[in-house]
């Protein structure tokens, strides 16, 4: 009896307290700055191009090998503008395979990639599969227009 | 006078899972079940089946780190340091005194969570429609925003590398653990006065799905199962790795080897591995995080390693057989849910459906680590 | 006899308008009760519940109804076709019938029964029949095992509910719920009978099946047990009759135990403050039971009807012969309470000492030495 009683004073207990959770499509909590969406490539802002040559060692390295690049001359350099010989042309990414290990953004030499820090590296949910294979230009925009907080590893 | 009549009564198989509430993920079992009496269990498994090993096998050292995760999602960080001390052991790195006192933390931590999540668990297999499991998840939430602020995931954190860990903690870290445990206390005092003492509990639990020393010795059974039976058996103690033996903490061990004993023990340990924690916080060192000369690509050289971990559900093991090269020629993983699965049937025959169930939730098995 | 608000004279009529403010009593007391409980439910749980349709999600039962509604109603092939579909009414028709005999103030009840307990327990006994039906007629190892389960609980907890209804009739002579009612103008029968109160509370409990009586439909072992197969407005049907039958048994504790719309303000009430008397009993009880819902694991079934058999049906007896001696003996009503109190003192007494249990210890096996194997153990050393 004592037991019971135990359980439904800790229960009414429990009751007046405030609630832990969050109403969540109308409220969002706090991401911190580490968190691991799903990858992105940055802009590098001074030349005006991906950070990103291209160079096929995320391909390599992920586990689950969700990533597919191609790697073209890039214009850029033939201008002197840039000192990248070499840039990034095409780019995909299935955020439907993808296991969110970080192995891409260690072993990228360029610093050209990194997760998703924000909400928008969480919610995903779309009506089609291939949707969630996003093109260069997908994978570019969050950093380009300035909405992730950059917090690169190492 | 009446006459005595015969009744034909037959039995039924009763097809528990692999969709069913309790059966903790996509285990089977077929009940024969004689009115509402247990009296054969078959247990079939795989249906979780991904070939965790094999993946293992054909990436380097690095990218299998991300599959260990995914065996138990409940005790990441100890399949991560199994892992690790194997390759560690195989290619001779020393992992640094912080990385150490790190990985110590999270894997106490990573413990007192994974018993949140059984505590939860185990009442909604009792039949508490939610109230202890939300109160489990209350507190795991606490804790798992920790590993979220350290890691940068919620549940497969990858954190931990042959040699030391992917980046330093956050500068906050200290601070944030030891707000945490004495709400993860606060939070074992509900769970605590929510169902050790009451008596609908103990008369569920008491008595049932009894295991004797020995024969939770012979089955192999590792972990609070065999602790409960009234072994004190614990990795951390009796065969000290990482440096565990810098530590003073009890092992609790139960007397009575039944499912009420192996809540005991869980609740038990998760106040020792808070005991584990403040320690280690206290003499968590300055220093770097990966050894000096850490070679870029991980090589190892042949030979056979064993390396294994007090998990939150056993013995966590990782065989590594390497014959040179970036990949491990085979990986095997001795997954404590396994073991004390196979001890399934022992336990459940001859007790009733609603005693299977909780009996079933006592030892507490992920199905991704049993079917890898 | 007065009939619902005033005497429209067609008797058809009269009875249509009946069912209709039953109809509606029950579905709308139905929608508010499940929202009721998700919140308090969440509350307990320290959750928000549900928070989107509505201000605060007060039409999200509104909203789930339709989507009930709205959805296919499946039956298994080899279902028993006309037992299966008929099991939601046979469930369903008892504890609506019920209602029709509870009155809810003075002037106010489809239809003033002199037996009004009689019919009230008797027809939702009926329930069980429903509950057998679909668990034996979905062809699913799961609902038959939740339907025998059921028939054997709620046959079984009829029989204290009975009892300690009859307790209470000796004392008050009538088994009029008005004629009860009245009785307790001054002091409520829960004081004058509080181990039947006790009996009544926890075998309605069971009756409802709610948690820690919940076998039959226990989640964790049978899933659900006799709805198994049910989809869509069928099994909305059996939601609906367990939450009417929540309030059938709330209100029937409300008008026999707690005083119903009388105390404690006395007689000559409006019709508006007998209403809320009556509104705030039946809440507090369904309240309590919602408390005790999320508070408690479950039972399991030999000790449910052991429970029921060796405990309460024994101190439901008890309780008539005590109130047998009281009136046979013509004793001041002060020794119905205090032979009653008594009972429950003894009941109390017997609980705990048949269900308590030591507090178990572990051993510590202590700090900074090494482990040393268990006595009862075999070797412990090595892999």
């Amino acid at each position: 009896m004592r037991g019971i009683l135990k359980s439904m004073y800790i229960t009414m207990s429990a009751m007046l307290r405030k609630p832990v959770t969050i109403n969540y499509p109308s409220y969002h909590r706090e991401v911190p700055q580490r968190d691991r969406g799903l990858p992105i490539l940055l802009w590098d802002k001074e030349v005006d191009e991906p950070f990103c040559t291209g160079c096929h060692a995320c391909e390599r390295a992920c586990p689950v090998e969700c990533m597919t690049v191609t790697m073209k001359d890039n214009p850029l350099h033939a201008d002197e503008k840039s000192t990248r010989r070499k840039i990034i042309d095409e780019f995909w990414i299935d955020y439907g395979r993808c296991m969110r290990c970080n192995i891409c953004v260690e072993v990228c030499n360029f610093e050209a990639i990194a997760m998703n820090n924000t909400w928008a590296g969480h919610e995903l949910s779309t009506f089609d599969r291939n949707d969630l294979v996003l093109d260069l230009d997908q994978l570019l925009a969050q950093h380009k227009q300035e909405k992730i907080d950059e917090w690169v590893a190492d | 006078m009446v006459q005595e009549q015969q009744i034909d009564t037959v039995d039924i198989n009763v097809n528990m899972g692999p969709q069913h509430p309790s059966t903790h993920g996509v285990f089977r079992m077929v009940l024969t079940i004689d009115g509402e009496r247990v009296i054969d269990v078959e247990p079939h498994i795989g249906y979780m089946h991904r070939g965790a090993e094999k993946l293992s096998e054909t990436m380097d050292y690095r990218a299998a780190i991300g599959y260990q995760d995914r065996t138990d999602y409940l005790t990441q960080f100890m399949n991560e340091q199994a892992y690790c001390m194997a390759v560690e052991k195989l290619l001779e790195l020393e992992v640094p005194e912080r990385a150490e006192y790190i990985r110590v933390i999270l894997c106490e931590l990573n413990r007192i969570s994974s018993h949140f999540m059984f505590l939860g668990a185990f009442g909604i297999d009792l039949g508490h429609f939610g109230t202890s499991f939300t109160y489990g998840f209350r507190e795991r939430e606490h804790i798992q925003d920790i590993f979220e602020e350290t890691t940068g995931e919620r549940m497969m954190y990858g954190y931990f590398r042959p040699g030391g860990l992917v980046w330093d903690v956050p500068d906050n870290f200290v601070q944030r653990v030891r707000e945490v445990l004495p709400k993860s206390l606060q939070g074992l005092r509900d769970i605590d006065m929510l169902m050790t003492e009451n008596e609908i509990v103990a008369a569920r639990s008491r008595g049932i799905g009894i295991m004797s020393a020995e024969d939770a010795i012979n089955w192999g059974l590792s972990g609070p199962m065999l602790r409960a039976a009234g072994v004190p058996w614990d990795l951390r103690k009796d065969k000290p790795y990482s440096i565990y033996d810098r530590f003073e903490y009890d092992v609790p061990v139960g007397r009575h080897g039944d499912v009420f004993d192996r809540y005991l023990v869980r609740i038990e340990e998760v106040r020792q591995s808070i005991r584990i924690v403040e320690q280690a916080l206290d003499q968590l060192p300055d220093g770097p995080i990966m050894p000096e000369k850490m070679p870029r690509r991980l090589r190892g050289p042949e030979g056979e390693v064993y390396a294994a971990v007090e998990g939150a559900r056993g013995e966590y093991g990782i065989y590594l057989v390497s014959k040179g090269g970036d990949k491990p020629y085979r990986l095997k993983m001795r997954s404590p849910s396994f073991c004390n699965l196979s001890a399934l049937r022992e336990m459940t025959v001859g007790n009733y459906v609603a005693d299977a169930v909780a009996i079933l939730g006592s030892i507490d098995i992920v199905l991704c680590c049993v079917d890898r | 006899m007065l009939t619902l608000t005033y005497d429209v004279g067609n008797i058809w009529l009269d009875a249509l308008l009946g069912v209709l403010a039953i109809v509606g009593l029950m579905t709308v007391g139905t929608l508010a009760l499940i929202w009721l409980e998700r919140k308090v439910s969440a509350r307990i749980q320290m959750r928000l519940g549900p928070m989107h349709v509505g201000p605060y999600g007060l039409l999200q039962t509104l909203a789930d109804a339709v989507k009930l509604i709205g959805k296919e109603d499946i039956r298994p092939r080899n279902a028993d076709r006309w037992i299966f579909e008929l099991a939601p009414f046979a469930v369903f028709v008892p504890v609506f019938v019920a209602l029709v005999a509870l009155p809810f103030t003075r002037d106010w009840a489809v239809s003033f029964l002199d037996l009004g307990v009689f019919f009230v327990v008797a027809v939702t006994g009926l329930s069980f029949v429903g509950f057998l039906m679909a668990g034996w007629a979905s062809d699913n190892k799961y609902a038959l095992l939740g339907g025998l389960r059921a028939a054997a609980q709620l046959i079984s907890y009829e029989v204290p509910l009975v009892l300690s209804l009859i307790a209470v009739s000796m004392i008050v002579g009538s088994l009029s719920l008005s004629e009860i009612v009245i009785y307790q103008g001054r002091v409520p029968l829960f004081v004058w009978q509080p181990l039947a109160f006790f009996i009544f509370f926890v075998a309605a409990l069971a009756e409802l099946e709610r948690q820690p009586f919940d076998i039959p439909t226990a989640e964790s072992e049978v899933v659900g047990g006799p709805f198994i197969e049910y989809s869509g407005i069928r099994w909305s049907m059996f939601f609906l009759a367990s939450y009417t039958g929540l309030i059938v048994y709330s209100m029937l504790g409300a008008l026999v135990f707690l005083g119903g719309w009388d105390w404690p303000l006395g007689r000559e009430l409006g019709l508006w403050w007998q209403l809320v008397l009556i509104v705030a009993k039946t809440g507090f009880l369904i309240l309590l039971f919602m408390w005790i819902r999320f508070a408690m694991p479950r039972l399991r079934i030999d000790q449910l009807m052991s429970y029921c058999w060796k405990v309460l049906i024994p101190l439901a007896f008890l309780q008539i012969f005590l109130n047998g001696l009281v009136l046979v003996y013509d004793w001041p009503d002060i020794m119905l309470l205090i032979t009653s109190g008594a009972g429950l003192l003894l009941a109390g007494y017997v609980i705990d000492r048949a269900v308590r249990v030591e507090p178990r210890t572990l051993r510590l096996v202590p700090a900074g030495r090494r482990a040393k194997p268990a006595p009862a153990g075999a070797e412990s050393g090595g892999t």
